[in-house]
């Protein structure tokens, strides 16, 4: 048997040479192991005068320790390599699309309602629904549209055959009469918007829709004026298609305001120059609601002081929002429900 | 209303303004201009020429030479019209004319004779319909004048949309009259030609309901020579979008574009006895109007009467008998003020709106009509021959005064801000024509062209619009006290937000059904959702009612998308339906709650290569229903299989939430399916929004345990009928309070299995918060588990305890 002296001329070879985990354990137990002369040397270290073992002994424990050292970095390589070589194997194109993930998406008309209600969320109004089949006193009396006013004729409005003729049940021709209902419900002040679903008789083209969706806003206060209602309007039009942008009011005529406006907001997509701009067509502005500040008949109405109180109200078409800012050609698109135009809106 | 800038020139100085600006400032009136539309020449070198004489071509017949003049020289010109003879006046197109497309007319041979121009027809000046012939002019056209001028070229319209609340705007004048207040320009009146009092009239005239029609202006007008109304009328008519028909009748049209009053004539000789009557119709009369329409009248109906009985319904349209014709000499002018509620109804009660029905039923001035009978006296003097002899009859039994209005500067500053003081919204008030005394308040006297004037706000409305809404200064976003989203708003947006997360898309439709479709769903014909809210007015048949189910229109959509090409379509909807019960809101309208519909065709994920793709079924619609209570900690949600339609009848199950049912899920009946063109399982559920959103999550937190769970697996055999849900709940009551989980996860029928009977295997985990299980513990509750579910359910034990 070799001297475990001799380890360290053969051992480092050896150890290099095992190409195998299996290979350097069988290395391993031939070095160092039971039947090695390392081992052999610390049986019988006993044996040996005593002043010559710690010697010998700290001879063995420094050679065996180098040798361990050896194997442990060897079977450290030996096993990466092992590794390495499985990973090789386990490679695979991730391009695959084995593991996409499908989502659904949510319609673009709530997307808009919701960018809206959390425009004035943030200012502080509150977010109301209300009865589409409503009462005509609620969709037109209260709101100062007398009976004799053209939009109470047939040809704009659907009626219900339901409940007490005296009512004039009808589908609501527009998101107003929540004004009443909530300022019924509530004390001044008032700040709210309220979303929902308003109806006419409209054949379908492609800007009308006999159902339609629209945003009413609505602020009463001791103190709010005209100026107030071109602020809130300025912020919502800057809010929502950018900073920038600049609103104009025009008289018009709505029966609940008075002064009344129609408002119209630069034009974001070519600001006014370009005379085959798809938004504005060389205008520069575009139509987008109709506002004004609320007619002192309907406060009275429903027992606010005109007095004491003013307010704004506004109304917005949310297709016509979404068509404007979207480049949607024709209203149809938000009631078939095609998933190719579901899904490009998330 | 489309407005001619170079009429509106006649009565304001506007001719240096340019077009836009123009419209501009009439929308930023309130009367907003859709469109300006530039009329530029249309031809040059066209004028009117006269036939002086009309001979055959010595080489054809189906064409004729003529000698026509132009007023200094005289011409060959051949023509292969024959609709006039010589001394017509015509259209002609003299040798180097250039007529609409670029057509250049020359001199050049036609069958061996020289032609000098050409004989226009209105359609080769691109004027009107191909006709026959060419066109004649009126023997009144000015020989030699250039066409294009004549007809009032170059010319610019304003489409001008007014609103309702403004009949004072409805005519050239008006708009003159708002423009002239906005720039400061002084106004000129149109030529009128009264005359003088003591040369009484023939005509009597009596109002019966004074309500109806307050006033009634009669004027005759005898000599009148019947024919066509000059070229510049004409003109004026055609581009207002009115068909010239005669003088007579142009001669009112024109007047009442221009003044806006609407204007009648009759044919004096044909009004029996020469007198009118303004009364209401009796039963069982009835008139042929001028459309050829015979009208059987209500008793509310406004009438013109004769001698003879009714002439014309008040308003809005005369009767053929009174008409004027071509042998017309004697013309009574009728220039009435009509009620607009009267004039309104009746429009709606016959079914038809006219020129003049649009301006009663806003309200026309009351002092307009002498004056618009005098414009149109003038005119029929002047371009019809006419003459006046007899003063006109005003029947006007109680003046209508202009109303005053006070207007402060409290309810001024309110509305309008600091930008306009009382004293300027005086000299606003002033220029609109309005009498304005005191300082503060204003009394202010509203002309009677303003009836939609009656209160201070609508004084302030009036003060803005002059002012310029642009001129307002832009304040801050009004801010309000406290807001956003309610709790049941936040959630459903979480609930959508879950859906889409889910693979569903959104959907919208329309809010009708057709009973049709309602049909198709085979539904019980006592189910209310089989008695519809009927729309009284519908548009189609298949929108005749309000949805009482989401289900009909998630059907056509789906199958609209697999009709399209669509392998799968997943889409849910949130919207409202209708019920013929009150609503707890308010018991006058119908009870109306937004529900939650779904629908699955097709494969659910991806169909391609690895195909994570697995069929839309039953299970996929409970495992929606899981997600939403499992994400909305909504507790308390069962289900239990039902046999309903449009339902399958072994694959449905109701939902209920604490005991109440919410709706139905589960796979539609396959008839159902084919009735919308849907093949294969389709899966598709129902439920009330409400409970899914207004769930109030509790606050209490539940600190996990640091101790081991305890996992064993029960299998029993059970009667084929129990549900894997049945078999949780009876393990999740018998386990108690150490149950952390109970999940059912095999289900197995076949071999080893007796018929009728199928094997369930439950994992249950158990776990204590405060302490290790100990076997002791573990083992009797292993066995009172497996005795409830062996006496409740009359299940066996497959295997030891």
């Amino acid at each position: 048997m070799e001297s475990f002296e001799d380890l360290l001329e053969t051992g480092p070879q050896r150890i290099a040479l095992a190409e195998s985990l299996d290979e350097l354990e069988a290395v391993e137990g031939e070095l160092i192991g039971k039947r090695s002369a390392v081992a052999e040397t610390r049986r019988t270290l006993g044996t040996l005068p005593p002043e010559d073992r710690p010697v010998v002994g700290a001879r063995l424990a420094a050679v065996t320790g180098q040798i361990q050292g050896m194997i442990a970095t060897r079977r450290e390589a030996l096993q990466r390599e092992a590794e390495d070589r499985l990973l090789r194997e386990d490679a695979a194109d991730l391009t695959l699309p084995l593991a996409r993930q499908v989502r659904g998406s949510q319609h673009l008309i709530t997307t808009i309602i919701d960018e809206v209600s959390d425009i004035f969320a943030a200012l502080g109004y509150r977010v109301a629904t209300g009865p589409e089949a409503e009462t005509g006193w609620h969709n037109f009396d209260a709101l100062n549209t007398p009976p004799t006013h053209p939009s109470r004729q047939e040809n704009d409005t659907l009626y219900l055959d339901y409940g007490d003729p005296a009512d004039e049940i009808l589908l609501r021709t527009q998101t107003s009469p929540m004004q009443i209902r909530h300022m019924l419900a509530n004390e001044p002040p008032v700040y709210v918007v309220v979303p929902g679903r308003t109806f006419r008789a409209d054949t379908l083209d492609a800007t009308h829709s006999p159902v339609f969706h629209q945003i009413e806003g609505l602020a009463v206060d001791t103190d709010i004026s005209l100026g107030d209602l071109k602020g809130t309007l300025a912020h919502f039009a800057r809010e929502f298609f950018g900073p920038g942008r600049e609103i104009r009011l025009l008289p018009d005529f709505f029966p609940f305001t008075e002064p009344s406006a129609e408002m119209l907001v630069s034009c974001f997509n070519c600001e006014g120059g370009d005379p085959s701009c798809r938004v504005c067509r060389g205008a520069g502005w575009i139509e987008l609601m109709g506002c004004g500040m609320v007619d002192p008949a309907v406060l009275s109405g429903v027992g606010y002081d005109p007095d004491v109180f003013s307010g704004f109200a506004f109304g917005v078409g949310v297709e016509r929002l979404a068509m404007v800012r979207h480049g949607i050609t024709h209203i149809r698109h938000f009631f078939e429900n095609d998933v190719r135009v579901l899904e490009q809106f998330r | 209303m489309r407005i001619s800038h170079r009429w509106l020139s006649e009565f304001i100085e506007v001719g240096d303004i340019e077009a836009d600006r123009l419209g501009d400032l009439m929308s930023s009136l309130g009367h907003e201009v859709e469109s300006i539309e530039r009329l530029e020449r249309p031809f040059e070198n066209v004028v009117v020429g006269r036939v002086t004489a009309v001979g055959s071509h010595p080489d054809a017949d189906r064409i004729r030479l003529c000698r026509v003049s132009d007023g200094a020289d005289e011409v060959d010109v051949v023509c292969g019209a024959f609709n006039f003879e010589a001394d017509a006046m015509i259209a002609f197109a003299r040798p180097g004319a250039v007529l609409p497309g670029g057509f250049e007319i020359g001199t050049r041979t036609i069958r061996g004779v020289v032609s000098n121009g050409m004989i226009c027809s209105e359609s080769e000046l691109g004027l009107g319909q191909e006709a026959d012939g060419i066109w004649v002019l009126p023997d009144t056209a000015e020989i030699g004048a250039d066409l294009a001028e004549a007809l009032g070229y170059p010319d610019v319209i304003f489409d001008v949309a007014i609103t309702p609340n403004r009949p004072d705007a409805m005519s050239v004048h008006g708009i003159a009259r708002d423009l002239a207040a906005k720039l400061e320009l002084p106004i000129v009146s149109p030529e009128t030609r009264r005359v003088a009092a003591g040369q009484p009239s023939s005509v009597r005239i009596k109002i019966a309901d004074a309500r109806g029609a307050p006033r009634y202006v009669g004027q005759e007008v005898s000599e009148v020579k019947a024919g066509p109304s000059p070229l510049w009328m004409q003109a004026r008519l055609s581009s207002a979008g009115l068909r010239p028909i005669s003088n007579i009748v142009d001669i009112t049209n024109y007047v009442m574009l221009e003044l806006g009053q609407p204007l009648h004539a009759f044919d004096l000789d044909r009004v029996t006895d020469g007198t009118i009557e303004v009364r209401r119709a009796r039963a069982g009369e009835s008139l042929e109007t001028l459309d050829g329409v015979t009208r059987e009248l209500s008793t509310d109906d406004l009438m013109i009467t004769d001698g003879g009985g009714v002439v014309a319904l008040a308003g809005l349209m005369g009767g053929g008998e009174s008409e004027v014709s071509g042998e017309t000499t004697r013309v009574l002018i009728e220039a009435a003020n009509f009620d607009a509620p009267t004039v309104m109804e009746a429009s709606r009660r016959h079914g038809f709106r006219t020129e003049a029905s649009a301006r009663f039923e806003r309200g026309v001035d009351p002092e307009l009509p002498p004056v618009a009978a005098a414009r149109a006296t003038h005119l029929m003097e002047e371009l019809a021959g006419g003459t006046a002899a007899a003063e006109a009859i005003d029947v006007y039994p109680e003046v209508i005064e202009p109303v005053s209005v006070e207007l402060g500067s409290k309810l001024l500053r309110r509305i309008l801000g600091d930008e306009v003081s009382i004293d300027l919204a005086a000299k606003l008030l002033v220029r609109l024509g309005m009498g304005v005394s005191g300082d503060d308040p204003l009394t202010v006297s509203v002309p009677t062209f303003r009836p939609d004037i009656s209160r201070p706000i609508d004084l302030i409305e009036e003060v803005a619009r002059l002012h310029g809404l642009d001129k307002f200064e832009e304040l801050g976003a009004r801010v309000g006290p406290s807001g956003g989203l309610t709790h049941e708003q936040r959630r459903l947006r979480r609930l959508r937000s879950l859906l889409a997360g889910a693979g569903l898309s959104e959907a919208y439709n329309l809010s009708f059904v057709g009973l049709d479709a309602l049909s198709l769903l085979g539904l019980d014909p006592a189910d209310d959702r089989m008695d519809p809210v009927r729309v009284t007015n519908p548009l189609r048949e298949d929108q005749g009612a309000l949805r009482t189910t989401l289900l009909p229109g998630l059907l056509a959509s789906a199958s609209f998308n697999v009709n399209r090409g669509a392998s799968g379509v997943s889409l849910f909807e949130i919207g409202t339906v209708f019920f013929r019960r009150p609503s707890p809101l308010d018991p006058a309208i119908p009870d109306q709650p937004a529900h939650l519909g779904f629908i699955g065709v097709g494969g659910v994920g991806l169909s391609n290569l690895g195909s994570r793709e697995r069929p839309s079924d039953g299970f996929s619609a409970v495992g929606i229903v899981e997600l939403l209570s499992r994400e909305l900690g909504i507790e308390g949600v069962n289900f239990t299989q039902v046999d309903e339609a449009p339902f399958h009848p072994g694959r449905a199950v109701a939902v209920t939430v604490a005991g109440v049912r919410i709706g139905i899920v589960g796979e539609l009946h396959p008839a159902a399916a084919r009735a919308s063109e849907l093949s294969g399982r389709v899966v598709a559920g129902e439920l009330q929004l409400a409970p899914l959103v207004e769930v109030v999550t509790p606050w209490a937190f539940v600190e996990p345990s640091p101790f081991p769970p305890e996992i064993f697996d029960l299998s029993f055999d059970l009667p084929v009928g129990v549900a894997s849900s049945d078999l949780r709940d009876t393990v999740r009551s018998a386990a108690g309070d150490l149950l952390e989980s109970a999940d059912v996860f095999d289900e197995y029928t076949g071999d080893g299995v007796a018929v009728g009977r199928k094997s369930l295997a439950v994992r249950v985990a158990l776990r204590a918060a405060d302490r290790t299980l100990t076997g002791d513990e573990v083992a009797p509750l292993r066995a009172a588990i497996a005795a409830s579910v062996v006496d409740e359910l009359g299940g066996e034990l497959r295997g030891e305890l």
